[in-house]
């Protein structure tokens, strides 16, 4: 039985960095029907910037985890302001062509700089959680236990700026439609910049969180992005709530493919997985489910 | 108030609008009558900026809105309440309300005022204030819609089709709020098809085809032509 919880626990924390990058490109997704396949890139530079941060500036782990969510919140921004903006008008294959290239373009500027090499963040508080432990017999490193409280934390504090304020509210109203959100007088450019620092800095803590029991290297983004988009089909396109849960399904998934199937069979799982749901129900787990 | 002079707007090839010239004077109440297609959203849309000119002027109050942005337009007081009503569908009725004083959003406590109008007009409305405003009628959410335009404090609204839709006792209900609206010191500029029930409380009229001003009048006058009569009365 503690086996069983042990995959549950392993689970949970895969879902959660796989939900913070998915509520990112959801968020992009539902405001501004951009496929934002440079999401992945932006995962890898948050990590990157945590990496250097902690190196080469000396910050401890939570200052790195700041300043990569400020870093990569800009590097959004910036994309949104030189490329997606300009192509607002144009068919929604240009703007799937430019997130790709923008991929590339920042991956091989994460090479450039740093290598192809793999490089590692020190665990912030290394060791396991000896209560659980001692009391399950459930191995849980501390660190594991920083990625699901961390999530949770900015989960909610999501849903409360997107409920309780008004900046929020414009967000919503933008999702929900986009000339009406005009002709209130919200101005639609400031909204989409908030949006993609917003996904920026997820899409960072979530790497940030994450490689501590992982390691930074140039493509790890790649995989995760995949992942991400998987999750969001699942969850229904632009939905808040079906990104986490979606995230925390593939989550378990994996944990339980890798462990009672094979460690090497955990991608592929996931992604079986992707296309039986889907054919079962080609609207995603949660269609309709208002953002 | 309001003054369009050589409006022409063009979609690609296709010219929407081509030297629209009209003007509302402060307190009027001026209906824009015509056809499907004629050019009414147009004309509203190039005038909230959410579609560009390609040649002529737009002048609110002697201030020009050229190049302005559509935020912009509503804070110096012109409120466009758009045809199919534009609401945030997933929203309660109140949060849509609200939303319409976005831009005064730094002075709550009038905008809690208006709310309260806007409830007085529309009772049904905080009856339902909680519902998400896609789950309402037509006719209840055209009054969330109208409600969420005066909720920007226009001096000029801009209604396109209210009426588009709706039963006639509620298109009745729905005009004679505007026709309050206007009477409590807002200037109005209405579209409608419904030429007949439009002309019984407006001021003046003009009248749009193919992007072009045909007509512009008194509701009698109008409501004597012959070529009026046939084309948006059937009488």
């Amino acid at each position: 039985m503690s086996l069983f919880f042990q995959q549950v626990l392993n689970g949970l924390t895969l879902g959660s960095v796989y939900s913070l990058v998915a509520l990112g490109l959801t968020l992009v997704y539902g405001i501004l029907h951009i496929p934002n396949f440079s999401h992945g890139a932006l995962f890898m530079a948050g990590a990157y910037a945590a990496f250097f941060a902690s190196t080469a500036l000396g910050a401890n782990y939570w200052v790195a985890l700041v300043f990569a969510a400020v870093v990569t919140a800009g590097i959004a921004v910036l994309s949104e302001r030189l490329v997606f903006s300009r192509l607002r008008d144009k068919p929604p294959l240009h703007d799937m062509i430019a997130a790709i290239g923008l991929l590339l373009l920042i991956e091989a500027i994460a090479q450039a700089i740093w290598g192809a090499d793999f490089h590692r963040l020190r665990e912030p508080y290394p060791g396991i959680w000896q209560w659980l432990r001692i009391n399950a017999g459930l191995v849980m490193p501390i660190q594991r236990g920083i990625i699901i409280a961390g999530a949770v934390v900015l989960m909610i504090a999501l849903h409360l700026f997107l409920t309780r304020t008004t900046t929020g509210a414009t967000i919503i109203a933008m999702a929900q439609n986009r000339e009406g959100a005009s002709l209130v007088g919200i101005d639609l450019t400031r909204v989409s910049m908030i949006t993609f620092a917003i996904s920026g800095a997820l899409a960072a803590v979530a790497a940030v969180l994450f490689v501590p029991i992982s390691l930074i290297f140039p493509a790890m983004g790649n995989l995760v992005i995949l992942k991400a988009f998987v999750i969001i089909i699942l969850g229904g396109m632009g939905s808040v709530p079906g990104a986490i849960l979606g995230g925390m399904v593939i989550g378990l998934v994996e944990s339980f493919g890798a462990f009672y199937v094979s460690t090497d069979m955990k991608d592929v799982i996931a992604f079986a997985a992707l296309v039986l749901i889907l054919s079962l129900r080609p609207e995603g787990l949660f269609p309709g489910y208002a953002r | 108030m309001l003054r369009c002079e050589g409006a022409t707007l063009d979609y690609g090839s296709y010219r929407a609008l081509d030297g629209v010239s009209v003007h509302v004077e402060a307190g009027e109440l001026v209906v824009m009558l015509g056809a499907n297609g004629a050019g009414k959203s147009s004309l509203f849309l190039a005038i909230s900026g959410l579609r560009r000119l390609k040649a002529g002027a737009i002048r609110l109050g002697g201030r020009d809105l050229a190049g302005a942005k559509p935020s912009a337009i509503v804070e110096a007081g012109l409120v466009h309440c758009p045809e199919g009503r534009k609401l945030f569908p997933g929203m309660s009725v109140e949060k849509n309300l609200r939303l319409g004083a976005y831009v005064h959003r730094r002075d709550p406590a009038r905008s809690e005022e208006i709310l309260d109008e806007v409830f007085g007009m529309f009772p049904i409305l905080r009856e339902k204030r909680h519902d998400p405003a896609g789950s309402l009628s037509g006719g209840q959410q055209q009054m969330v819609a109208i409600g969420r335009a005066l909720m920007g404090r226009p001096k000029v609204l801009l209604l396109d089709e209210p009426s588009l839709g709706l039963a006639p006792l509620v298109v009745k209900q729905v005009l004679e709020a505007v026709k309050a609206i206007n009477a409590a010191g807002t200037t109005v500029l209405l579209a409608e098809q419904n030429a007949f029930a439009a002309l019984q409380i407006a001021d003046r009229a003009y009248v749009l085809e193919n992007g072009r001003i045909v007509m512009e009048g008194e509701p009698a006058t109008l409501l004597r032509d012959e070529g009026i009569r046939r084309a948006y009365i059937g009488a």
